[in-house]
């Protein structure tokens, strides 16, 4: 086994000791390709390891600093992608076997600016096909495990993303969120996983799946990495339709305010009154509250409409452009699909104009209503899952899983969102919390979020890693 | 909000719009799918409340969004 302390450096504590040259980005970038190959064969969290492309990045950001060029934060830091996001010369398969031999000739806006900064490509991530359809067994690559306990599932679609961070086997990986695929398995997985504003960071170059909802985002270990990869990412691209121009802040500058004084809303209704919903959830969000009131914050209960209006809403929506982009590969080679895939997407089929665009005018309402609670509370918590994350065996391998995570209100709504570790199940398994904020205003929420955590002190507890 | 059709009714309705959508489903698979199809008309149902006429989509896109790029 590789270095026990490399891999537990966060991507700040790294770039401290690259800079003060006790660290070099080729020992990080060594340490991270051994664990890979000792976990990962039992994990599956990448498709693809891009061994020679991370050793040059290395090599070629160690020589930067040695002439002290620094480009950024993220230089000479390893990562990885969800293998939805397009990187030139190096397969890009959505997880799919309609997609299993494609190469871009063209990076992701995403990848752009990593590549930018000298960061470093560990690899590509295991998915839901086209971000969708699993876990499943069917497809030219095995589902993603949970680092927690490899009999349970790691929650998607960013099924590889949450379990490679969780097992410290990248500090930061790229996920994407249209129905909650980053915070899901931010929340099986117990990192952080933060999907930011609609139109904040470019989608451009990564694989769509409901152009209206999807988002990209981190999941990472600490609050102060995602801060940190927000910073880079987020930007202006007059390419992506939905990117909106405006000035990107400093998402670290007031990171350590805490939150004295800040006022909070709980829509505890979403998640208290959900069939299924786990006590330990329940008690874990309301510890939370307990320990937010303690460091100052004002929480307070609130009512928002009706979750099963937010869920219809989003995958009424989701289906119809889910099944629009794929239209012509259902009607000429449906068979090459995963079956979870099939099942899923073809309800965009069965979804009429009118239901769309129904969905559209309710969204709007669903938005307002949301929106209208930040005219009071700085921001709102809520659940991410409602319950641990499920086993493998307990889930149908011939219809689709119904997930009990509650965060689509916010890809209906855009507003920030970020799922947090709020404790541990009797079973050992993390459990979590939404920080949801303003539209743009990821500061408060990740300011919210390094407050609990720092309080928490959750992330010292990695995965023992035992089958 | 309309009648939830029976289960014949439903079954028809199913048909017909994937005959429209121009999909030939395996018949191995036709009775999940069906089960999620009446799963999308309780959703569908669901989201038909009292609406004025002027309650209009979101997002409403920006003319700017589609040109900006050009």
């Amino acid at each position: 086994m590789a270095d026990p302390e490399l891999f537990e450096l966060s991507i700040a504590e790294a770039g401290r000791k690259l800079r003060d040259g006790t660290v070099t980005s080729a020992a990080l970038t060594e340490d991270a390709l051994a664990r890979i190959a000792a976990v990962d064969p039992k994990l599956n969290s990448f498709i693809t390891v891009t061994s020679d492309r991370a050793r040059a990045d290395a090599a070629a950001a160690d020589a930067a600093f040695a002439e002290g060029i620094d480009k950024g934060p993220m230089q000479g830091v390893p990562y990885a992608l969800k293998d939805i996001y397009d990187t030139a010369g190096i397969r890009s398969t959505c997880h799919s076997k309609l997609r299993v031999d494609h190469v871009p000739a063209v990076d992701s806006v995403v990848e752009t600016k990593f590549k930018a900064q000298g960061a470093v490509l560990l690899g590509k991530l295991a998915t839901h096909e086209f971000a969708l359809g699993g876990p499943s067994f069917d497809l030219p690559f095995p589902p993603a495990r949970n680092p927690w306990n490899y009999a349970h599932i790691p929650g998607g679609s960013s099924s590889g993303s949450g379990a490679a961070v969780a097992a410290g086997l990248v500090r930061m990986a790229m996920g994407s969120d249209t129905g909650g695929s980053i915070r899901g398995p931010a929340a099986y997985c117990g990192t952080i996983g933060l999907k930011p504003t609609y139109g904040l960071v470019s989608r451009r170059g990564v694989f769509p799946l409901s152009t209206t909802l999807d988002h990209c985002g981190p999941l990472s270990w600490t609050v102060e990495d995602c801060a940190i990869t927000l910073q880079t990412i987020a930007g202006y691209d007059a390419l992506d339709p939905a990117s909106v121009d405006i000035p990107i802040p400093n998402y670290l500058d007031g990171l350590d305010r805490g939150v004295e004084g800040l006022r909070i809303g709980l829509p505890r209704h979403f998640f208290a009154k959900a069939e299924d919903v786990s006590p330990e959830v329940i008690a874990a969000i309301d510890r939370a509250v307990a320990t937010l009131t303690k460091l100052g914050a004002d929480v307070e209960e609130i009512t928002l409409p009706d979750y099963d209006l937010f869920n219809a809403c989003g995958r009424i929506i989701m289906y119809a452009e889910a099944y629009a982009i794929h239209e012509q590969d259902f009607q000429t080679r449906p068979l090459d699909f995963g079956l979870l895939t099939y099942l899923r997407m073809t309800l965009g089929a069965f979804v009429t104009a009118t239901d769309l665009h129904q969905a559209m005018r309710l969204r709007r309402e669903l938005s307002h209503a949301v929106n209208l609670k930040f005219k009071t509370y700085d921001a709102l918590i809520t659940a991410s899952a409602l319950v641990p994350a499920p086993a493998f065996a307990d889930l149908p391998r011939d219809a689709p899983p119904t997930m009990p995570v509650q965060t689509m209100p916010f890809n209906i709504t855009g507003n920030p969102a970020m799922s947090i570790p709020t404790g541990f199940s009797s079973s050992g398994l993390p459990l979590s919390m939404q920080i949801v904020g303003r539209a743009f205003d990821e500061k408060t929420v990740l300011r919210i979020g390094a407050a609990f955590a720092g309080a928490t002190g959750l992330s010292k507890r990695r995965p023992a890693l035992v089958s | 909000m309309p009648e939830t059709p029976d289960e014949a009714a439903l079954a028809l309705e199913f048909n017909v719009l994937a005959k429209r959508a121009g999909l030939n489903i395996p018949e191995d698979r036709k009775a999940v799918l069906f089960e999620g199809f009446k799963d999308l008309r309780r959703m569908s149902a669901l989201m038909r409340q009292p609406r004025s006429a002027a309650d209009e989509p979101a997002p409403t896109f920006s003319i700017l969004s589609v040109t900006r790029g050009l």
